[in-house]
Order: C-alpha cells, then sequence, then structure tokens
C-alpha cells in the first residue's frame, strides 16, 4: 500500500546503519575475547600481527564512560592569586596581598569571577587606588598610566593563555606517562578537564597533574641569624601558666615546642613529626613570627623525611633559605632519572644551558663550602655544601624516595613549568573492578527491564503487544546504534537512561492501542479504527515526547560527567521510541491487517 | 486485559480532596525539609568519599573509631552495597593523597591481615560543589520554565501551563520530603547529589508527559462536546485517558524497580527517587494538574462574567 513502501525503506535503511555502527562492538569484544583466550606469548604475537584491526575496531566501538572502564576524572583549576602575585613579582605590597587574599575568600563561597573580585576589593578602601603600579608589560601595552579597567581586561587574558599553556603542559605530561586516549580539555574560564582511563597509580598521577615544576636554588641562611632568630621565636611562645591546684607555682609551657625540636645547625632550624608538620606551619606562619626572622630569610620543609625519631615517626627539616631566587628551573635543558654512584639512592641529573651553566659557575664559585637549597614547589629536596666551583652546569636533585619518583619530576622538569599551580578541585575516580560490576548491573537492568515490559505488553494487548515489542527491540537497536554512531560516551546512568526509555518507549504503543480499542469501541471499522487510532494519538505523542525530550536537554547542558550521558541516552531514547512507534508499530499493524487481512488482536 | 476501559469517576467533582492530600503531603513534606535540612552527598557538599572493598567483612563502628583521630573528626562510614565493602566520607582538609594514605593506613592498622583496594574516589572541592549546586538549580528552573512556555505555546492557555507546573513543583517537594524523611533509615546512601537531580528532571519530563496526555485529550474534547460543562468534560478527559496512564505508568514503575533491584549500588539513590516520583507524577497528572487548570479557568471565567 501507499505510504508503507516509504516506512518500510526507513526502518530497513535506519536498521542497517545502526547495525553497520554496531558490528564495530561486537567484532571489538570478539577480538577481545579471542585475545584473552590466547596464552602470554600467542597474545601478543596476536595483537602485534593484528594491531591496525584492533585499533579500527576500538576507535569505532562504543565509547565507555570512566565509571564503566575504570579511570580518574580530575578537575584542576588554575590558582588565580599564584598567577596574579607572579605578575606583579616584586612590586606586591600588604596592600595587594590583602585584596588578593580577600577575593579569594570571597571567591570559595561565591559564584564571582576572582580577577573581578579582586579588582572590587582593591578599590573598595580607596577608589584612587591604582593597579598600574604593580603590573607593567611592555608588549602588551600595559604601562603606569593604563587604567584599572584595562588592567582587569588585560588580566583575564593572561589568564586565558596560562590556562591553556597549562593544558598543554597538562597534556604532555600525561602523554609522557603513557594513557591511553586521554581527554584533556578546558573548562569555563580557569578549569580543566582530564579525563584518564586505565590509571593503576593514582596518587602518581595526581601528583602529576599538579606539580608545577618551579625549580629554584636558593642560598641559605646565615646560620648566626637563623639561630637568633629561632631564639625570639620559641620565646615568643614561652607562656608561663600556673599549676593547676596551686596558684603560687607556675610551669612553663610552650605551644611551639610541643611540636616542633629546634636545632639551629647550620641552615637547619628544627625538626617535626610528619603529622604536625602543618600545626608548626599554623604557629610560624603568622605575621609575628615572619616579622621575627633575619630580613629575606624564609622558612620550608624538606620535601622528605630526614630521620626518623626516636619514636619511630620520620621527622621533617625545616630549613632557612634566602628569599631570592639565584636561578630557575628554565635554564634546565636536559634531566633524567639517575642512581647515585656511591649510595645507590635515585636521583635526577640535569645540565644547564650555557647561560644557566654561566650563572651557575658564578653562584657556586663564590659559595664555596656554603649550602645551596634545591627546591621545588616550595620544597627543600638537598642543600648540599658547595665543594668546588661548577663550570659545566651540572646539578642534581637528590632526596628522592625512588626511581618512579625520578623518573615523574623527569617528566615534570622536562615539559615546562606551569604558569601557576593547578589545583584539583574535583576528582572522580573508578576502580576497574566497580567499573565492571556496573557494566553487568547494567546490563542486567536493562535485559531484565526490556523482558518484564515485553512480557506485559503480550498480556495486555496480546498480538499487538507483540507487535509493539518487536518496536521496542528495535528501539534499542536503534538507541546503542546513534551512541556508536555519534561516538556518545556510554555511562552507568547512561544505562539507567536507557532502562527508563525501555518503560517509557512503550508509551507511544499505549497510546495508540489504547485509542484504536477506543475507536472499535465506538464503532468504528477496523481499518478507520486503525487509521484514527494513530492519527489521533500522534499529538499526545508529539506533545509528551518533547516535552520529555526538553528536560532531557536542560540536563544536558547543566549536568557534568556521568550525568550528561544519562541525557543523551534520554534523548536518544525518546527519536527512536518516536520512529519505532509512529513506523514500525503502523508497518507491522498496516501489514497484519491489510495485506494478510487478519483480525487486529489487541486485547 | 483492559482495565479502566469504562472509567467515570467524579475525579474532578471531587478535586478537593485531593487538594486536601496534596496539601497535607506538601505542608509535611516542607516540615521536613525545613527539620531535618535536605541531606547533600558529596557533590554538593564537598568534601572527600573512599570506597574501600574488603576481601572479609569489616566492622562499621570499628573502622570509624579507628579513621576519627587521625581524621581529625569523625566520618561518615557506611556499608557500599554489600557487607565487605565501606563507604567513607570526610571533611578532613589537605590534599588527597594524604588522606588516602592515612585512611589506607588507619584501616591497616586495624585490619593488619585484609586484603584492601580502594575501588571509588570522589574528591569535590567546596567552591566546586558550590558550581554544581548552583548548576542543579539553574537546571530545575530552566526546565520549569522552559515547559511553562511550551504548553503555553501548545495549548495557548496559561491556565494549563498553570497547572502544569504546579503539578511538577507538587512532585519535586513531595519527593524530596520523603526522600529526605527516609535518608538515614535505608540501608543505602541516599543523599542529594547529581543522581538524585537527574531524577528529579526526569521525573519532571515524566510527570509532564502524563499531564499532557490529558491536556491533549481536554483539548480536543473541548472540540467535540462543546456545550459540555467544563468540569464534566475536564473529569471525561481524565477518564478516556486514565488506562493509558495507569498502563505506562506501570511500565515504567517496572523498570525503575527492576533498576533500583539490579542496577547496583550507585543507581540506587537514582533509582529509589524515580520510583517515588513515577508514583507521585501519576498522582498529580490525574488528581492534581487539571484540577487545577480547570480552577483557574473557572475564576478567570467568573472574573470575565
Amino acid at each position: 500500500m501507499k505510504g508503507n513502501g516509504t516506512k518500510l525503506a526507513f526502518t530497513i535503511g535506519f536498521l542497517a546503519i545502526a547495525l553497520f555502527y554496531l558490528q564495530y562492538s561486537f567484532r571489538y569484544w570478539l577480538e577481545m575475547n579471542h585475545i584473552e583466550s590466547l596464552s602470554g606469548e600467542a597474545q601478543e604475537q596476536y595483537i602485534d600481527n593484528n594491531r591496525e584491526k584492533i585499533e579500527m575496531l576500538k576507535s569505532n566501538t562504543i565509547n565507555l564512560g570512566l565509571d564503566l572502564q575504570g579511570g580518574m576524572h580530575v578537575t584542576l583549576e588554575l590558582q588565580t592569586e599564584s598567577l596574579l602575585r607572579g605578575l606583579a613579582g616584586e612590586s606586591a605590597d600588604t596592600t595587594f596581598n590583602n585584596a588578593v587574599s580577600r577575593a579569594k575568600e570571597r571567591y570559595l563561597q561565591n559564584d564571582v569571577d576572582f580577577i573581578e573580585t579582586f579588582v572590587e576589593e582593591f578599590q573598595s578602601g580607596n577608589e584612587q587606588a591604582r593597579l598600574s603600579r604593580y603590573f607593567r608589560n611592555d608588549a602588551d601595552n600595559i604601562t603606569r598610566r593604563s587604567t584599572n579597567e584595562e588592567i582587569a581586561a588585560w588580566l583575564k587574558g593572561q589568564r586565558g593563555e596560562a590556562v591553556t599553556r597549562a593544558m598543554e603542559i597538562v597534556r604532555t605530561r600525561v602523554d609522557r606517562y603513557g594513557v591511553n586516549e586521554p581527554s584533556i580539555v578546558k573548562q569555563g574560564e580557569n578549569r580543566i578537564i582530564a579525563e584518564l582511563a586505565g590509571i593503576s597509580n593514582e596518587e602518581r598521577v595526581r601528583n602529576l597533574l599538579k606539580g608545577t615544576a618551579r625549580l629554584e636554588f636558593h642560598l641559605g641562611a646565615d646560620p648566626e641569624e637563623l639561630r637568633d632568630a629561632l631564639e625570639r621565636i620559641i620565646a615568643y611562645y614561652d607562656e608561663e601558666v600556673s599549676v593547676e591546684g596551686d596558684t603560687t607555682q607556675t610551669s612553663r609551657q610552650n605551644k611551639l615546642l610541643e611540636v616542633f625540636s629546634p636545632q639551629g645547625q647550620s641552615i637547619v632550624a628544627g625538626a617535626a613529626a610528619g603529622q604536625d608538620t602543618a600545626a608548626v606551619n599554623n604557629l610560624i606562619k603568622i605575621e609575628a613570627i615572619q616579622d621575627l626572622l633575619p630580613r629575606g630569610i624564609e622558612l620550608m620543609w624538606t620535601a622528605s623525611p630526614s630521620f626518623t625519631g626516636n619514636d619511630g615517626q620520620e621527622y621533617y627539616n625545616l630549613i632557612g633559605v634566602r628569599e631570592q631566587v639565584e636561578l630557575t628551573g628554565d635554564v634546565i635543558e636536559e634531566a633524567r632519572p639517575n642512581f647515585d654512584q656511591y649510595t645507590n639512592a635515585p636521583e635526577v641529573s640535569m645540565s644547564m644551558n650555557s647561560e644557566g651553566a654561566r650563572r651557575w659557575a658564578r653562584i657556586t664559585g663564590s659559595n664555596i663550602n656554603k649550602p645551596i637549597a634545591i627546591v621545588l614547589d616550595g620544597y627543600v629536596y638537598t642543600y648540599p655544601n658547595v665543594i668546588t666551583k661548577i663550570n659545566d652546569g651540572r646539578s642534581s636533585i637528590t632526596g628522592l624516595e625512588s626511581l618512579q619518583e625520578a623518573e615523574d619530576l623527569v617528566n615534570i622538569l622536562l615539559s615546562g613549568a606551569l604558569p601557576a599551580p593547578l589545583e584539583i578541585v574535583e576528582e572522580r575516580t573508578v576502580g576497574p573492578t566497580l567499573g565492571e560490576a556496573s557494566i553487568s548491573s547494567g546490563l542486567n537492568s536493562v535485559s531484565f527491564g526490556l523482558g518484564i515490559v515485553a512480557i506485559f505488553m503480550i498480556f495486555y494487548y496480546q498480538k499487538s503487544g507483540a507487535i509493539a515489542d518487536i518496536a521496542l527491540l528495535m528501539n534499542i537497536v536503534f538507541i546503542f546504534g546513534v551512541l556508536a554512531a555519534f561516538k556518545a560516551t556510554l555511562t552507568l546512568p547512561g544505562l539507567a537512561g536507557i532502562v527508563l526509555t525501555i518503560g517509557m518507549a512503550v508509551d507511544a504503543n499505549v497510546l495508540i492501542f489504547d485509542r484504536i480499542r477506543e475507536e472499535l469501541v465506538a464503532g468504528k471499522s477496523q481499518l478507520a479504527a486503525i487509521e484514527s487510532g494513530f492519527s489521533n494519538a500522534l499529538s499526545a505523542i508529539l506533545d509528551a515526547n518533547i516535552t520529555t525530550f526538553l528536560t532531557g536537554a536542560i540536563l544536558y547542558s547543566f549536568g557534568v560527567g556521568p550525568i550528561k550521558g544519562f541525557a543523551v541516552t534520554l534523548m536518544a531514547g525518546i527519536v527512536c521510541s518516536l520512529f519505532s512507534a509512529l513506523v514500525i508499530t503502523r508497518l507491522v499493524v498496516d501489514y497484519s491487517t491489510r495485506e494478510r487481512g487478519s483480525k487486529l488482536s489487541i486485547g | 486485559m483492559r482495565i479502566f476501559e469504562t472509567a467515570d469517576y467524579n475525579i474532578i467533582q471531587n478535586r478537593k480532596i485531593a487538594y486536601v492530600i496534596s496539601g497535607i503531603l506538601i505542608a509535611l513534606s516542607i516540615g521536613v525539609i525545613v527539620t531535618k535540612g535536605l541531606q547533600y552527598g558529596i557533590d554538593f557538599r564537598g568534601g572527600t568519599e573512599i570506597v574501600i572493598s574488603f576481601d572479609q567483612a569489616p566492622s562499621v563502628g570499628d573502622v570509624r573509631a579507628q579513621l576519627t583521630e587521625p581524621l581529625g573528626g569523625v566520618p561518615e562510614v557506611k556499608l557500599f552495597g554489600n557487607e565487605t565493602d565501606l563507604l567513607i566520607r570526610t571533611d578532613a582538609p589537605g590534599n588527597i593523597n594524604n588522606l588516602q594514605e592515612i585512611i589506607t593506613n588507619s584501616v591497616k592498622e586495624l585490619y593488619p591481615d585484609y586484603e584492601t583496594t580502594i575501588i571509588k574516589t570522589d574528591v569535590v572541592g567546596p567552591r566546586f560543589a558550590e558550581d554544581l549546586k548552583e548548576g542543579a538549580l539553574y537546571a530545575i528552573i530552566t526546565s520549569i520554565i522552559v515547559i511553562f512556555i511550551y504548553i503555553l505555546i501548545r495549548f495557548r492557555k496559561w491556565t494549563f501551563s498553570a497547572g502544569a507546573v504546579a503539578a511538577l513543583l507538587h512532585d519535586i517537594t513531595i519527593t524530596l520530603g520523603i526522600f529526605t524523611l527516609l535518608s538515614n533509615l535505608m540501608p543505602f546512601n541516599m543523599t542529594i547529589d547529581q543522581n538524585i537531580i537527574a531524577a528529579f528532571l526526569t521525573i519532571v519530563g515524566y510527570s509532564l508527559n502524563d499531564t499532557v496526555v490529558v491536556f491533549d485529550r481536554i483539548r480536543e474534547n473541548s472540540l467535540i462536546y462543546k456545550t459540555m460543562d467544563r468540569e464534566k468534560m475536564v473529569n471525561k478527559s481524565i477518564n478516556n485517558t486514565l488506562s493509558r496512564t495507569v498502563v505506562t505508568s506501570g511500565t515504567t514503575l517496572f523498570v525503575v524497580v527492576v533498576l533500583f533491584i539490579l542496577g547496583g549500588e550507585v543507581l540506587r539513590g537514582l533509582s529509589f527517587a524515580l520510583i517515588i516520583g513515577v508514583v507521585i507524577g501519576t498522582y498529580s497528572s490525574i488528581f492534581v494538574a487539571s484540577s487545577i487548570a480547570t480552577d483557574l479557568e473557572n475564576a478567570l471565567e467568573n472574573k470575565s462574567a
């Protein structure tokens, strides 16, 4: 009959396309099963011989989300305050730093732009205050005369560039680490999303992503001055308290000494157990204490434990170094992991470019028998005494825990320093076992849901129900076909969306069949009832599906990660179920009633 | 089989009863939400959540006690799906590597012979949680506005839009109320996170689906039975579509129950919210949406008359 030819062509066409896209996934699955069945050597051999084919199948197979295949989803945020401080450099003063800190506080609590908030805070005390005091850039025409607005716009531009650069660096690091098909994208103004599948050591990856790799060479503090300052600091926390129950006696108490053992040897101010370093920081990072330190001296912790105390805890040294940076990691030309030839401890040996080597020679030459601290991201790795002038630009980072750490450090050093530190503001990691369990529970839900709905439809609508079931089954094929064709990612909530679609997909059929029943009851002939059943149900079907589709679209635009997958399958499900109900059901109903002249069995 | 084929219930006529029931449910829900507060999950609250899988069942209480000191506060510890998996949630600050180390070391100290693996880690920073919360709120508000506009365009009556949106707010409030009420009583994670927001939006779409089918019938019947009293005509439309409403709700309920049972721990909260939502949504499409639209129409007529 007329019209049905087109319907049939569409149905067969879509089915063919869906199956075409799905066959990749099916063949990939077969290949994987085959590979798993082979033993060690044969397996490698087989993979080598068929690499191209496997890669091709893999790239066309349905993408599984990280929650199904296991992996890390990490959102990194560029620390804008460090960027601002870095750009302002030495001109930063208390006014500037206070404005940055207040902006940070507000930024953490509200949905505000960091730079705009900073400018607001900066001007809050004094409308006339000018940012041009802090920022200068000849190339971008940022001068003494630049207005605050111009500088704010320039800062935003700098932030954008910093994020782009950070993305490149993160990509390089991840590639060097060897992650399969990582996805690294920018989110909003200052965030980067990295999706990394099949990670076995999350801890390493976190350090790799965050490491700013700001390598600095500092001169040590003057030991005598440091010792004096240390005494003053301890005295600051000295307090006399009356002994409980006896008002005449007092005893000495010192909050600092409870967590910190002072040393005052060379440039080592003292040491604290690993778990106490945060407490010590809280006590010494306050302004009153910083004022007690010699000018231009700061305190930094060692990166790895310096010794094990009598209590069995590992202790970290607090080192006094000069604030001034003598040399930075920019001059490093080559770096490689290595073992110390005497102690066999892992280290990173570095060589500098000619400019760096020249300065390194000057620094070492004028500081013989004095310590130089090699600092990475604010932690002191080594502080050896200079024995002789070093002319060839060689240096090394020791005090590493493992060769792996040395390798990661080399990776970070060579892929370049981040323009500002990145902080992990969100992380979702799913282990491979949970992923596998999720796949099977998701697929079980799909098949059981499908089964129970299919049985119900036959029970309730008899043969017509069976027709709806055919449409439903094709619907599932279409949904997976759409996911494969558009390279959408299937997540666990996505599988839930498919399950839900199964329940809702029969809705269109229910609307049609109920309408046909009504028309039959009203006394119409079978053919007329089918005709008006379909046409009268159409507007309800469309309205109902469009509204659900709209909520799916909204969910997609606001959702993050796996939830987006839910929205995708929900939307795909709605479109496919519309097609299968309006076209496939109609086709089969028409075929069975007109061509074969049989009576419509609709329960 | 046929159900409700010749349904002829006085639904609109008795809408006051539905109003009272819904009114009470909404009042109770708001009461629960206000007194107990919304139970936010990690997405909206921030913090660190780690799921550790043991090879034999650990004691929830012992692990909690063991972790309290090193984490500097009592962490949330509960079973995750089965007896050997534990979910540990903490607000302790510090970087993830340290927290993870503290947790695994403490657990190792408590159970030196157990094999443990971390199967899931979720970390959400405070500002990020704020952003997610805002996104969720915008999503729900946007969807309600879009739906109002869509129905206005399709049915050309703001009273229908108002009826539909009132029914949606009704569904969301009551589902949220039940969810909050039960959140600590169920043996699975029932805090409000992104999955639950997805469930809410699905409930919005689903409930609307039912409502729109009824509205569609009202529009059709209003053209056929031009002289019929409005209340009667609306009531007839609801009855006409009753069998379809119940069948579709039934099949949807089947699948969400399947999802609840088989979908695994990760989807437990989502599928539970869907179960509540499908039931409440079906109720509101039959008893609330059209009733409100009818009352608004009546009020309009009285005003202009």
